[in-house]
């Protein structure tokens, strides 16, 4: 290797100028393309991605890279006005399959079940989670179809596959365990959400609404969608980092969004007479073979708040697609065995139905509210002063407006009555002529401050607004030259429909002293830490007429159910103002009979519109029910209501006054005088017939205690030994009270008459509380239900 | 026994002579950022991988700094070694390239990871890819060659030959001198395309090329050849479903998202969230297993999302310094030896970088081209700082300017 043998192997070169030139001109040339161009493009797309478009892949690369879990709130609690919950959430579970985890834990079985064998070690302790097993295991607990589960489990690049929604806590526990036993715990998941609950069933159902599960737990009906946006709370969210397998980052990174709990609500309404009126409603139309259900409001009419609000048809808050009601199900059962309807058929026919018994048909219905409309055009006269108590009217069985006859209710007419009878006869001719005292325009003002005229702004769903639609004349026709027989149907409240809660709510402010007030369910909101949100106070919208108006009507009303159509309601002990309704619907044989009534009626403090939409008539154009009953408000709304404000009158403490025949306690008059006796029967409203000659009484019958109507006769002994056979109680149904009770009294019994309040011709016994022919103690009071069944006083208008 | 100044031939003088210290610098300075980079990219792949990194987040850090050192100790070495001595060794460099690209075939392994034959295990130092070696070797040749091709006797056919006409036009327009190069090329990439690596092969081409271009071959052949690869590629383009596929990928990554679009678009991720800035060293979150193999090919988008642009431009300045001064090193080299093999060197390495971030940035289809300096792997690390000790031999013998 001498340098020099190396050195004469060299080859001299040529000095070539103008092949250098070449190459170092094309090395520059790459120079500049290698070292400066190529890097152009690659900055302007870095400049691309990371500057102008860094937010969309930030975006999309914190998407993937997080897990954003929600944290679901607790939907808040509605309570009635005594804090009896009425809807309440609760924690149900999901159960989740993830088959892409599912298939993971597949492959890594397999691979333990491998290198066990290939190290000699034993094999995993438990079954092989095939997918077979986790189906059968899962339908076994959860109840559900094998097939179906595989489907699911099938689906392998999913994670998120519910099989089962809002387990209970028995099942999601079972869950647990098999999860826990078979090692699936990373493709069984057993998530938490909540269930919305209604405690008490279908109390008040269309008032509460229901949640529904189908669009993504939104209130769907009643308070529960009017007040979402409360109820619902804020759902939270926990935000994680994941890795690109899907399972925690290396490092924590974790957001928390706090879940905001819904408020509670708690409503005016009160469970226990919301019972009373749903109870009254159905009674009713069981009984006079109600077609289209009912609806019973109750409210205090001095502060407008709603105590009550039953619909019928109902349903099930805990069930709502479930028909419950037996008029919708039996029409369904017909269509379902109609041989000629279809599926389809039958399916839209449940659709309908289940519509039917979730709209709240108090408040999204109008009607033509008939007679019932009187009070307030009493109001309206008696505040103008057209007319007085004193006036007299004078009814032929027609009146004629325009040209038009129009007849009254009873056919041969009223003859001459004062006011308070024209209202108690619900004479129309009566009322036609005060309607024309107070002249359309006046009317019109009337129309509108009882707020008969547009929305009453309660806080329910679905308020029909009867100003839109022609549902009411507007004022430049009312009071137009074509007005005049609109003027006449108004002044009996018909031809022109509003809801029933603006009748209750303008029927209120004739009787509370004339205050218009806000209709209101919700008084108070509160957070889930029980701060309250909100609180509705009662809100006076007009006085529409002054105390004193307020105060003759109330007198005047009493009437009604003393004496006039209205006496089928009344109490005895409670004093009862109402007005009785049966509306025209424009269909034949459809007649909505009502009855708005209030007490006690010197100073209301409950205010009830009980309504039956038609009664079904035992053959067309008849106006008697198969059962016998006449179809008229004064007939079967009334006779209900007078049940429903006794309970509710009971409920709220109200103290029964007692006229002369109410009803009183015998007192103990064993061991006085005769003279003390007496005296002490007198202060108790009571009569005394003597047996036997002696100074002191022995005996008396019925025993002290007993309660028997106010006038009665006590029988005392003096010396005498007091008789102890027991007596048959004799049948005194159909008869009339004055028969009745001499065919009680003479088999030493005492008669307790309830229902109708004139004892009349043609009021007859319906029921006795105790059956003919039982055996009783002499002295035993027997109660006897009294109606006035003439149906001579009802009909149009009524 | 060191021999003294004095006993040395001008040449071993020269050769003794300093190293371009700006490129060696730079050459530094981007192994040890690639180094960095890759203990940030690999941590999380490492730390997840139970079967060849044992857990270990370090795994793949220890490896490539073991290599970073051993291939810098390799540039030293060959940075001592009298680059002339190249001329002879490259013929052989080729026909063991060769033998090995051939050897690869039957002998190596990679078909069942990557679907491609192109790794050959050697024991102890690990496992290497034979086109690396392919690819100086023939960089090399062609510089050897080309180099002398003033020099190189008149190919006549004697005037009587019935085609000598023919011959001496063809002689004349430059063809001739370029059937030994073409002949190279075509077995070299013949052989890389059967394993298949269509990466590695166009960077042959391009090396190849490069150096072809830079010692003056005639500038039509350039445009020819330019012209027959768009030909082929729109040929290979509009007639197999494969490339349409690649194409219709780049252009919407989306089409496929869990599949062949995935790590294009984890990679668009990873550059688009650094934003200016960058979300901090070691602080990626698109290396937890989104990005496959972030340590490898994508790791620029990992210096992207951690350094943000501003990072990821200092990156790309760097190796534009590189460049230019590996070309300025090329201009100023003693011989036209040394000058033709810095430009081949230098040139693979800048289309290297440009592809393997293009790549990654997707301005082109993708091709597993890994990144200089940066991407993981140990032989390949070494093979580049060999390259880059040659280029630092050639500039210890550029002559010293003219004292004046």
């Amino acid at each position: 290797m001498a340098p020099r043998r190396r050195k004469s192997r060299m080859v001299p070169q040529q000095p070539d100028r103008r092949a250098n030139r070449t190459i170092l001109l094309r090395t520059l040339f790459l120079m500049l393309v290698c070292g400066v161009c190529a890097f152009v493009p690659l900055f302007v797309k870095l400049y691309q991605i990371q500057i102008v478009e860094h937010e969309k892949y930030e975006q999309l690369a914190i998407d993937q890279q997080t897990r954003d879990s929600t944290v679901s709130a607790s939907r808040g609690t509605i309570y009635d006005s005594k804090g009896t919950p009425l809807a309440m959430s609760y924690t149900v579970y999901n159960i989740q399959l993830s088959p892409r985890d599912i298939v993971k834990l597949q492959d890594a079985y397999q691979e333990a079940v491998e290198t066990a064998r290939e190290k000699g070690k034993e094999a995993p302790d438990y079954p092989e989670p095939t997918n077979q097993f986790i189906a059968e295991g899962l339908s076994e607990i959860l109840d559900l179809d094998v097939a179906d589960i595989i489907k699911r489990l099938e689906k392998v690049n999913s994670a998120y596959e519910i099989v089962k929604w809002r387990v209970e806590e028995e099942e999601s526990d079972a869950v647990r365990e098999f999860i826990t036993q078979n090692h699936l715990s990373g493709g069984i998941f057993v998530m938490p959400t909540t269930k919305r609950y209604y405690p008490k069933g279908s109390l008040a159902a269309q008032v509460i609404g229901w949640v529904n599960y189908n669009s993504d737990g939104k209130g769907a009906y009643g308070m529960e969608a009017v007040y979402e946006e409360q109820l619902a709370g804020q759902t939270g969210r926990v935000v994680t980092a994941k890795n690109g397998k899907g399972t925690e980052m290396l490092y924590r990174f974790e957001e928390y969004y706090d879940a905001t709990n819904g408020n509670d609500l708690k409503l005016t309404i009160d469970a226990t007479i919301q019972s009373y009126c749903e109870r009254i409603l159905a009674k009713g139309v069981e009984t006079f073979e109600v077609r289209d259900g009912g609806f019973a409001i109750a409210m205090d009419p001095n502060t407008g708040a709603i105590l009550a609000w039953a619909n019928s048809p109902t349903y099930d808050l805990n069930s709502p697609w479930t028909v419950t009601d037996p008029v919708l199900a039996e029409y369904l059962e017909k269509v379902e065995n109609d041989p000629g309807s279809s599926d389809q058929a039958y399916l839209e026919a449940l659709g309908q139905v289940q519509n039917q018994q979730w709209r709240n048909k108090a408040i999204v219905d109008t009607y033509e509210p008939g007679s019932t409309f009187k009070a307030m055009v009493l109001a309206a006269a008696l505040e103008e002063g057209v007319v007085t108590e004193s006036d007299h009217f004078y009814c032929s069985g027609v009146a004629t407006v325009a040209d038009r006859k129009i007849r009254c209710s009873k056919r041969e007419g009223h003859g001459d009555q004062d006011l308070a009878t024209a209202v108690g006869n619900s004479c129309n001719p009566a009322f036609i002529a005060i309607g024309q005292r107070l002249g359309a325009e006046k009317f019109y003002d009337y129309l509108e401050n009882f707020g008969m005229i547009g929305k009453t702004g309660i806080d329910m769903q679905g308020e029909a607004d009867n100003s839109k639609g022609g549902l009411v004349w507007d004022r430049d026709f009312f009071t137009g030259v074509y007005g005049e027989t609109s003027l006449a149907t108004a002044s009996f409240g018909q031809r022109f429909k509003v809801t029933p809660i603006q009748l209750i709510t303008a029927a209120s402010a004739v009787v509370n002293g004339g205050h218009l007030m806000q209709p209101y369910v919700v008084s108070d909101v509160t957070d889930s830490d029980g701060n309250i949100i909100s609180h509705t106070d009662p809100t006076e919208v007009r006085q529409v007429v002054s105390a004193q108006t307020s105060e003759r009507c109330r007198t005047i009303l009493e009437k009604v159910v003393d004496g006039g159509t209205g006496k089928n309601a009344r109490v005895e002990g409670y004093r009862i103002g109402g007005k009785t309704g049966s509306s025209e619907t424009g269909e034949d044989d459809h007649t909505i009979v009502s009855f708005l009534g209030f007490a006690p009626a010197d100073d209301p403090q409950v205010i009830i519109l009980l309504a039956y939409d038609n009664p079904k008539p035992v053959s067309a154009g008849s106006n008697y029910t198969a059962g016998g009953w006449y179809i008229s408000g004064g007939n079967m709304a009334a006779i209900m209501a007078g049940e429903l404000l006794e309970d509710i009158l009971d409920y709220l403490g109200v103290e029964k006054t007692y006229s002369a025949q109410a009803d009183t306690l015998v007192p103990n008059l064993t061991g006085l005088n005769l003279a003390d006796a007496t005296s002490r029967l007198k202060n108790a409203n009571l009569t005394v017939r003597t047996v036997g000659g002696g100074d002191t009484v022995t005996g008396q019958i019925p025993a002290s205690g007993a309660s028997i109507p106010g006038g009665s006769q006590v029988v005392v002994y003096l010396g005498e030994s007091v008789p102890t056979d027991p007596v048959e109680v004799p049948n005194v149904t159909g008869k009339t009270a004055e028969a009745a009770r001499q065919a009680l009294e003479n088999a030493g019994l005492y008669m307790k008459a309830t229902g109708a309040t004139d004892y009349g011709s043609s009021t007859v016994a319906l029921s006795q509380s105790i059956e003919a022919g039982t055996l009783v103690d002499r002295g035993t009071a027997v109660e006897v239900q009294f109606i006035d069944n003439s149906g001579g006083g009802a009909g149009w208008g009524f | 026994m060191p021999k003294l100044k004095r006993d040395l031939t001008m040449e071993e003088q020269l050769a003794r002579g300093p190293m371009d210290l700006p490129f060696l610098m730079l050459v530094v300075l981007l192994t040890g950022i690639g180094v960095i980079m890759v203990f940030s990219a690999s941590y999380a792949t490492a730390y997840y991988d139970s079967s060849v990194a044992q857990n270990n987040p370090t795994y793949y850090f220890v490896r490539q700094g073991l290599f970073a050192v051993a291939g810098l100790a390799v540039l030293y070495v060959t940075s001592k070694i009298n680059y002339q001595t190249f001329r002879w060794m490259s013929v052989f460099l080729l026909v063991i390239s060769v033998v090995l690209l051939v050897l690869v075939l039957p002998f190596g392994y990679g078909r069942s990871t990557v679907g491609a034959q192109r790794w050959i295990r050697i024991p102890v130092a690990g496992s290497f890819q034979p086109s690396e070696i392919a690819k100086l070797g023939v960089i090399m040749y062609f510089a050897a060659r080309l180099s002398k091709r003033n020099t190189e006797k008149e190919r006549r056919l004697s005037p009587r030959h019935p085609l000598s006409g023919v011959f001496a036009l063809l002689d004349k327009i430059g063809l001739l001198e370029l059937v030994p190069y073409i002949l190279i090329l075509v077995v070299v990439a013949a052989l890389m395309l059967a394993e298949p690596h269509m990466s590695g092969t166009i960077l042959i081409l391009a090396g190849g090329a490069a150096v072809l271009f830079a010692a003056g071959v005639k500038l039509y052949w350039f445009i020819a050849g330019g012209g027959l690869a768009v030909v082929g590629l729109w040929f290979i383009i509009t007639n197999t479903s494969y490339m349409a596929s690649r194409i219709e990928l780049w252009q919407d990554p989306w089409s496929d998202p869990l599949g062949k679009g995935y790590q294009t678009i984890q990679s668009l991720y990873a550059i688009g969230s650094g934003g200016l800035l960058g979300l901090g060293l070691g602080k990626s979150r698109q290396k937890f297993l989104y990005i496959p193999e972030p340590e490898n090919d994508y790791i620029f988008a990992i210096v992207c999302e951690e350094l943000g642009l501003v990072g990821a431009c200092i990156v790309l300045f760097l190796f534009a310094l590189l460049i230019l001064r590996g070309f300025w090193i090329a201009v100023h080299a003693r011989d036209r030896f040394g000058a033709l093999l810095v430009v081949g060197i230098t040139t693979l390495t800048a289309v290297q970088v440009f592809l393997n971030i293009a790549v990654v940035t997707n301005l082109i289809p993708v091709t597993g081209i890994s990144l200089p300096f940066f991407s993981y792997g140990g032989t390949a690390l070494m093979i580049q700082l060999l390259e880059m000790g040659i280029v630092l031999s050639v500039s210890r013998q550029i002559p010293a300017p003219k004292q004046g």
